[in-house]
């Protein structure tokens, strides 16, 4: 493919993040991983939906926030909660009323039902060439599963949107979970965008990307 | 009974002659049982457990129909493959009723022993990606605490990094066929299913 035309294909950040980097490459990977209160679900809905940035379909998998709370998440950011473009696989179990932009899923354990309900987002989104995948949170997933299962789970998932040339962002909180098995998980992720609270103020860094040195850079929130 | 190589596939059709044929097709490679209707299969995979890799499975029969026998099948944990044997090009979706695949009757030989064998690879994918991580966790259990210098010296390290490296880029392979969307949600169902080794890396 033309250097041209690849570049038409990448996936905008605008500001997102702090740092000198425009957009990301088609089929990539992202981990996002902070401690809690970070701001990590927010920088996670941030690279779904830059600011400025002509909207894509959106696709966000959820094992703890419910549908109603990651549609507020969106809602405030001017984006229209519209199953068309946007949709929700709500797996916490919440009860909730049926609607089209919301696919439930009884549990965060049932990996074959969250793989379903994604691919019925999809169909029924008319199957994008683009889509920003979000997954909340990888932490909650443990909670339910071994860690065999999960990272087999978020590696399927992960080539899955890869070849499809979508954008994925999964959140982790590394303080709940054994520095041995964040590592082990990273390796799925092309990049992880690093959040840490240094004495209250919020900084950041990015590994994985060429060309972005793997520097702590303020982030405020 | 003499074990194939291969796994073991349960033929389940009322059509005697049907599983003759596919019995036929399959038998040189893999260990057959049959069943004449959905009870039958029920009671055989009771039996073997979670010997039986693959079932290839009538749609229509005299009592519970193929999709019933599925159900209970899915209900009852079975790690295995089940493709969908139908007399017409399913109108409904696969992925729905929770079928990892189906074949369309009459078939041949090629397109069973093909459709049997991609259905085996889902259990193959689900084995390697959990190999992966093994070898993941073990590679940062030897990294703890050494230098980059140690650990090219360390045999059993670049060892592990050369095994690591290559069932990922076997894992990378197979990546494109999870754009089908029954694929997808097979090979997840293969790792949902799959009773947890202790052991996975042999």
């Amino acid at each position: 493919m033309a250097e041209g035309d690849a570049r038409a294909d990448r996936y905008p950040l605008a500001d997102a993040l702090p740092l000198d980097l425009a957009d990301l490459d088609p089929g990539m990977n992202v981990l996002v991983s902070g401690p809690p209160m970070s701001g990590k679900r927010q920088l996670v809905f941030d690279l779904l939906a830059p600011e400025g940035v002509p909207a894509d379909p959106i696709v966000v998998m959820t094992t703890d926030d419910p549908a109603s709370r990651i549609r507020t998440g969106f809602e405030d950011r001017g984006l229209r909660f519209d199953p068309a473009t946007f949709r929700v696989v709500d797996a916490t179990g919440a009860p909730g009323d049926s609607e089209p932009a919301v696919h439930r899923v009884s549990s965060p354990a049932d990996l074959t039902g969250m793989g379903v309900a994604f691919t019925q987002a999809t169909e029924e989104m008319g199957t994008p060439d683009r889509l920003r995948l979000g997954f909340v949170s990888i932490s909650t997933l443990l909670q339910y599963v071994d860690a065999e299962r999960a990272f087999s789970f978020l590696h399927v998932l992960s080539r899955r949107t890869s070849a499809a040339g979508y954008l994925g962002v999964y959140s982790i909180d590394p303080t709940t979970h054994e520095d041995r098995f964040v590592n082990v998980v990273t390796s799925i992720f092309d990049a992880a965008v690093e959040i840490r609270d240094q004495d209250g103020d919020r900084e950041l860094r990015v590994r994985g990307i060429s060309g972005v040195a793997p520097e702590w850079t303020p982030f405020p929130y | 009974m003499t074990e194939r190589e291969g796994g073991t596939v349960l033929i389940v059709d009322d059509d005697r002659e049907v599983v003759r044929t596919y019995r036929r097709y399959l038998d040189e490679t893999y260990t057959i049982r049959e069943a004449y209707d959905g009870e039958e299969a029920l009671d055989e995979l009771d039996e073997l457990d979670d010997d039986v890799d693959v079932v290839l499975l009538d749609r229509l029969m005299p009592g519970p129909s193929g999709g019933e026998v599925l159900d209970r099948i899915r209900d009852r944990g079975y790690d295995v493959r089940v493709a969908m044997v139908t007399a017409v090009d399913p109108d409904f979706d696969i992925v729905d009723m929770g079928f990892d695949d189906y074949v369309t009757k009459p078939t041949t030989r090629d397109e069973l022993r093909r459709t049997v064998e991609g259905l085996l690879e889902l259990d193959q994918h689900a084995i390697d990606v959990r190999k992966y991580h093994s070898l993941l966790v073990k590679a940062a259990a030897l990294r703890d605490g050494k230098s980059t210098y140690e650990l090219d010296e360390n045999r059993a390290y670049t060892d592990l990094e050369s095994r690591i490296s290559d069932l990922e880029a076997a894992l990378d392979d197979e990546a494109e066929q999870l754009i089908d969307d029954s694929r997808f949600v097979a090979t997840l169902r293969a790792i949902d299913t799959a009773a947890t080794r202790e052991d996975a890396d042999g």
